[in-house]
């Protein structure tokens, strides 16, 4: 069976909800049949294209081959069966993840500083670069990462846009919402660190504007144009 | 008829690990034809029966082919317990019918 074939076979699966580790695994199976079918045909003397034309029957048509996939509700994959979970709830707690991850990583750098690589206030080596770096990346960068996470995840399971959406943009405001700090201080004897998460409700400056339409804007957008020009843009 | 894929698949398992193609022939050859499954059709009953718990995949290369092969766990071997007592009750019972007529 040609290659083309089974690759329709594959996107009807997606689309319909398999996942797409379980597909690749359908497909490399169907395929080795499919080889094996036409080896064995082959054996009692058919021309090649008759082998292979034989073997397709004797596999099943892709119509077949998808209803009965499609009809087993327990190969549907779990993100397309609760994708309010996988799609917004999820993304929006990698966002909290990420900024406790941050101030996991600022306490630790800065006990190995101190600790190990023996710094001072007078020498503080790297860490107050990387303390502005972390308080970057909880500011500006985790909000686009966790939305990123929802509409990567989306496209690959070939969910309809409505969770992701509703994700990104709860993530969007929530980030744009949190205020985040990561301060070094030169006080004796070995310097001080404080790191804080803290919400600014309902302050909407146009700096928190502007991270929620940054989010938007380099994530969601993209997302949805390239789900349209798929022509896969299902809500 | 319908628990009959499954029967027949849980039973050859039941004897020794095999990957589709090869479940196929020998359900094709033992059964001398009389029970024809799609040979496609076969993969989403595997892979259904492995998501229940009855049998276990794993790839393995064999002359430098990627096969998945099939092997029935305990679960499953209690499932296909199960099967062949229900099918030998229905069996019988059509038996008995027939021969009675």
């Amino acid at each position: 069976m040609p290659g083309g074939h089974f690759a329709g076979l594959s996107e009807r699966l997606r689309r319909a909800g398999i996942s797409p580790r379980r597909v690749r695994r359908l497909i490399s199976e169907l395929e080795a049949h499919f080889e094996d079918l036409v080896t064995e045909l082959r054996l009692t003397g058919l021309s090649h294209a008759e082998s292979e034309s034989q073997a397709a029957i004797r596999l099943g048509t892709e119509d077949v081959l998808a209803a009965s996939i499609i009809a087993r509700p327990e190969l549907r994959s779990w993100a397309r069966r609760w994708p309010w979970l996988a799609f917004a709830v999820l993304p929006l707690l990698s966002l909290a993840v990420q900024f406790i991850l941050s101030m996991a990583a600022a306490v630790a750098i800065f006990g190995f500083s101190v600790h190990t690589l023996e710094m001072t206030p007078l020498h503080p080596g790297p860490v107050p670069w990387i303390c502005e770096a972390l308080q970057a990346y909880a500011l500006w960068v985790a909000p686009m990462v966790a939305a990123a996470v929802a509409c990567y995840f989306a496209a690959r399971y070939r969910a309809s846009a409505l969770w992701p959406v509703v994700g990104s943009i709860l993530i969007a405001f929530l980030g744009a919402h949190t205020n985040a700090s990561f301060q070094w201080s030169p006080a004796l004897p070995k310097g001080a660190i404080s790191a804080g998460i803290g919400f600014r409700f309902p302050d909407i400056g146009a700096a928190i504007g502007f991270r929620v339409l940054l989010t938007l804007v380099v994530i969601l957008a993209p997302f949805l144009w390239a789900r349209r020009r798929e022509g896969d843009l299902r809500w | 008829m319908s628990g009959v894929p499954e029967l027949l698949v849980l039973r050859f398992l039941s004897a020794r690990e095999m990957y589709g193609y090869q479940l196929a022939h020998a359900i094709r050859e033992t059964t001398r034809e009389a029970i024809s499954l799609g040979e496609g059709v076969l993969y989403p009953a595997l892979h259904a029966m492995e998501s229940r718990g009855f049998l276990r995949a794993r790839r393995r290369t064999v002359s430098g082919r990627t096969r998945v092969y099939y092997t029935i766990t305990p679960r499953g071997q209690r499932r296909l317990n199960e099967l062949s007592q229900e099918w030998r009750r229905i069996a019988g019972g059509v038996e008995s019918v027939l021969a009675g007529t």
